[in-house]
């Protein structure tokens, strides 16, 4: 088998598993979003569905990668396929940032009637914002809009405070930075064929992202509470999108890097072999800048 | 300020390509080349948040949104 320039997988029932546990997962979802009581229970089906699949099939890639079932021709895919993984996580997240960037650099400016557009008429530059609402200022954090109700009747958006960028924003760049360190070190006990510093190093990262991840959730809590939410203009919705959608991906590189700790625990890697262990250190290093460049452009730039 | 800041930033992002180049090629040189960028990238990025502390902590800059509690 090793020897084929290209290995070919044999039969396998996962995909048609992973795409019952999708559409399982959206129509629970769609249903959830139209109150329908069933909805949320068959959503929680759905995602068990989906992890069943996750943990059988790349259970399945695992073991045949264990088995020495792959050759170079195989590894150069694997590379391939986590590179594209990645430039799609890129631009997903470039357009989160563009978001951000066209907001705050010029649709809000426009609105205050920067750049001679249709707000900014020459003689009632000061009155533009009875083209928007009564007193209406192109201010960021742009987070106070009138008349965003919720379904429930509840008006949203009165009145904010924010989290002090001294407080749990900094403290979490520290701890998310501190997780990039510790993961550099486990890189190169991996190489250097440090097994047991390696593991100590791999348990310190997943215990600083874990850290994070407890301190965000506080975050959104005192943010929440104090008003800023989904719905609090601009401002409010990139900043949860951004954060939110962050959270997520720490919360999926917390699950990666257990999973190659534990493969690490059963002598799958060798200091020269290790390419999961590649791909999950390039992504957490990935998820690590994200977070820098939301710090300094949320909270400093 | 802000112009350094940006520049270390586009460093740190240039560090993270190359370590993604390093990991596509593979083999023991894509390997090397990949830790080494890797490190770069953390360094800098160390650098840069420390940077940001002191100089905020000295008062040089000031955060760009003051949210502290309104209530």
């Amino acid at each position: 088998m090793s020897n084929q320039d290209y290995y070919v997988p044999h039969g396998t029932y996962w995909p048609i598993i992973g795409s019952i546990g999708v559409s399982t997962l959206f129509v629970g979802f769609a249903n959830q979003m139209h109150g329908v009581e069933w909805g949320g229970s068959v959503m929680g089906l759905g995602m068990a569905i989906i992890i069943f699949m996750m943990f059988g099939w790349l259970g399945t890639v695992v073991n045949e990668s264990v088995n020495g079932m792959y050759n170079k021709q195989v590894d150069k895919s694997f590379r391939w396929g986590m590179s594209w993984f990645i430039f799609s996580e890129v631009m997903f997240f470039a357009a989160f940032f563009g978001a951000l960037f066209y907001a705050r650099i010029l649709s809000v400016p426009w609105l205050g009637g920067a750049d001679n557009n249709m707000f900014s008429g020459a003689t009632e530059a000061l009155e533009t914002s009875k083209y928007i609402w009564e007193g209406f200022q192109a201010t960021w954090p742009l987070i106070n809009t009138p008349g965003a109700v919720g379904q429930s009747g509840v008006e949203f958006s009165t009145g904010f405070a924010l989290v002090n960028t001294w407080g749990l924003p900094a403290l979490n760049t520290g701890l998310l930075l501190t997780s990039g360190v510790t993961l550099t070190y486990a890189h190169h006990a991996l190489r250097a064929g440090h097994r047991n510093a390696l593991i100590f190093w791999m348990i310190a990262t997943i215990a600083l992202g874990a850290a994070f991840l407890g301190f965000q959730i506080m975050e959104y809590g005192h943010a929440y509470h104090d008003g800023l939410k989904l719905t609090s203009g601009i401002y409010g919705s990139t900043f949860y999108l951004l954060t939110g959608f962050h959270g997520f991906h720490v919360t999926i590189g917390v699950i990666m890097l257990t999973v190659i700790l534990y493969r690490i625990q059963k002598g799958h890697f060798d200091s020269d072999n290790h390419f999961a262990f590649e791909g999950v250190a390039w992504y957490w290093h990935f998820v690590d800048v994200v977070w820098l460049g939301l710090f300094i452009f949320v909270y400093w730039l | 300020m802000s112009y350094l800041v940006i520049a270390i930033i586009v460093v740190i992002l240039f560090s993270l390509g190359s370590a993604l180049l390093g990991m596509l090629r593979g083999g023991a040189e894509g390997s090397e080349k990949m830790f080494k960028s890797l490190r770069l990238r953390i360094g800098l990025s160390v650098f840069l948040f420390a940077l940001l502390m002191f100089c905020g902590y000295m008062g040089w800059i000031e955060p760009n949104v003051t949210m502290l509690p309104t209530q």
